[in-house]
């Protein structure tokens, strides 16, 4: 975990973006009912080894999270498991509803390969300009790492920041002359 | 209340001018379509269902799912027959239409009606079921019409591959004097996954049926609940009064039943034959008494069928219920509790209240109660006066 501890405190302004998550428009498709969504993204369950996100019928996974207010996405930790962890990953931003026939319709706002040390916890740093002003994420979660029948995603945390608002930290008085 | 958006896949082959399903395959498809949609409608009024024909020409989207009513109706009117049912473009293209409904909160079902022969593989079957599965678009399969070889088996892996915890289903309705739309009434598509549509399903079903009532004391615990609750929390502390009346009597009854096993079974047998005539219910009544009764007693089946035909006439009727108990209590003690029930006096005498066209004030059948009461060989040996008496009535 040390590398995703010196990842966030090289990123000091992204915070963890799991309380602006909108739980009640949270959907998965495609994933396993003993293993559903809330045991990779919520706290707690993402932290236990035990608990993940499993696909069911095919090892593809889309996962739509919408959020409570505009944020900037900055980066994203997924971890799993050498062989059943997820590969290929696409992020797209602000397309509602997404089926799994219209993954390719439009491009990806963002497509990454998952090494192994992505995997272990190290953040995946997202095009920023890309996630400027997000008010929904897909997770198109395409393979897996041996291409087996089921995925299996341990944790799922998203960083970034919000948009608006101010850092109360940052303002400073103004002093008088 | 599941917030739900339907789409119904009918067959409009050839095959569906048969007459088997009154008064045709079609238009009794068309009945159970009319009372889908208004379930559907009925258990939330956010409900959508739409429509579309399988076979003819093509695949053809008839309504798009839609709340209102009407349409749905409309579009039944004027469909022709002809051509071969094509299943699984029809469910795709449902799940197509499902794909683009205007609410996206709404849970995506397709009710198919598979009358005709399926013409396609397994395992595109298969592949299909998955592809809806993995889009969480549950499916309901009306198996009816045409049986011909493995569509049965096609239609159970299709449901085999779409199912997530059992909220697909398939049921098989054969050819017979019921409605189509009648059996469905009472399948797990109109039940909804036992919430929601019952209330509809559960009243068209009492209108269905013409007045007999399936509910448990003939009275719809919809519309008048009160009264429903009442009758069965009544119902409950009778049997619980009964069985611990019955448990005293059984002590009794069992000494009694021990001194007289031998005759026993001569005596059911020649009692049974006596009682021959009677009306329908009191025989499914008996019947169903001595059946559960007589479990493990393969000889007792016999009797039980011979009863079947049983008595019109009071102390006959008491008499083979005596008997038969008699028996089925020599013969397990796990039946004791069954058999003490019945031997109790007061209970058989709340059943036979129950029973149309018995009265419990007639004198003879005062008479028979009285007469089970006392010692058993007496009773036996009534018992075997009465027998012979009932065949010379014959």
């Amino acid at each position: 975990m040390s590398a995703a501890e010196s990842a966030t405190a090289i990123h000091r302004n992204q915070v963890d973006l799991l309380d602006f998550i909108d739980w009640s428009g949270v959907e998965c498709l495609n994933q396993s009912s003993s293993h559903p969504l809330p045991n990779a993204l919520k706290q707690g369950y993402r932290e236990d080894e035990g608990l993940n996100l499993e696909s069911d019928a095919d090892e593809q996974l889309l996962i739509y999270i919408p959020f409570t207010q505009v944020i900037k996405l900055h980066s994203f930790v997924v971890m799993g498991s050498e062989e059943d962890g997820p590969k290929t990953v696409k992020l797209f931003a602000n397309r509602e509803h997404m089926g799994f026939s219209n993954v390719s319709d439009f491009p990806p706002s963002d497509t990454v390969v998952l090494s192994q040390d992505n995997l272990k916890g190290k953040p995946v740093i997202v095009k920023y300009v890309k996630f400027q002003n997000v008010r929904s994420l897909t997770i198109f979660i395409e393979d897996n790492q041996s291409g087996l029948e089921i995925t299996k995603v341990q944790k799922i945390a998203l960083y970034g920041s919000t948009v608006e608002t101010t850092d109360m930290k940052g303002l400073k008085k103004i002093e008088d002359h | 209340m599941v917030l739900e958006a339907t789409m119904i896949c009918i067959d409009n082959s050839e095959w569906m001018r048969n007459g088997d399903y009154g008064p045709s395959r079609f238009q009794a498809q068309a009945d159970a379509v009319n009372l889908i949609c208004g379930a559907k409608t009925q258990s939330n009024p956010e409900n959508t269902v739409g429509v579309l024909t399988m076979a003819g020409k093509g695949v053809r989207v008839l309504v798009t799912p839609t709340s209102d009513l009407g349409k749905i109706l409309a579009c039944m009117h004027g469909l022709e027959i002809g051509g071969e049912m094509n299943l699984a473009a029809g469910i795709q293209v449902a799940q197509l239409a499902l794909k683009h409904r205007q609410n996206k909160k709404q849970q995506q079902r397709i009710i198919v009606f598979a009358g005709s022969p399926v013409k396609h593989e397994k395992k595109t079957l298969e592949m299909i079921g998955k592809k809806l599965k993995k889009n969480s678009v549950t499916l309901d399969i009306v198996n009816f019409g045409e049986d011909d070889e493995g569509k049965t088996e096609k239609l159970e892996a299709l449901l085999a591959a779409v199912n997530n915890n059992d909220t697909s289903h398939i049921v098989h309705i054969p050819a017979g004097p019921n409605a189509l739309s009648d059996v469905l009434l009472s399948t797990p598509i109109f039940t909804g996954d036992g919430e929601g549509g019952s209330g509809f399903a559960a009243s068209a079903a009492a209108a269905a049926a013409g007045g007999i009532s399936g509910f448990e004391f003939g009275v719809d615990p919809n519309l008048d609940p009160e009264l429903a609750l009442a009758l069965r929390v009544s119902m409950e502390e009778e049997r619980a009064r009964q069985e611990a009346a019955a448990k005293k009597a059984a002590e009794e009854s069992s000494k009694q039943e021990k001194g007289g096993e031998e005759q026993d079974a001569t005596m059911t047998e020649r009692a049974s034959e006596g009682a021959s005539e009677a009306d329908n219910k009191k025989n499914e009544f008996l019947q169903a008494l001595a059946m559960s009764m007589d479990e493990p007693a393969s000889s007792q089946d016999l009797q039980d069928t011979e009863m079947s035909d049983a008595a019109a006439e009071d102390p006959e009727l008491a008499l083979a219920l005596q008997l038969s108990v008699q028996d089925s209590a020599k013969d397990s003690s796990s039946q004791a509790d069954m058999s003490k029930l019945l031997a109790d006096q007061s209970f058989v005498s709340s059943i036979l209240a129950s029973l149309p066209g018995v009265d419990p004030n007639n004198p003879s059948v005062k008479e028979v109660l009285a007469s089970m009461q006392s010692q058993s060989e007496p009773r036996q040996k009534q018992d075997e006066d009465k027998a012979p008496k009932e065949e010379d009535k014959k």
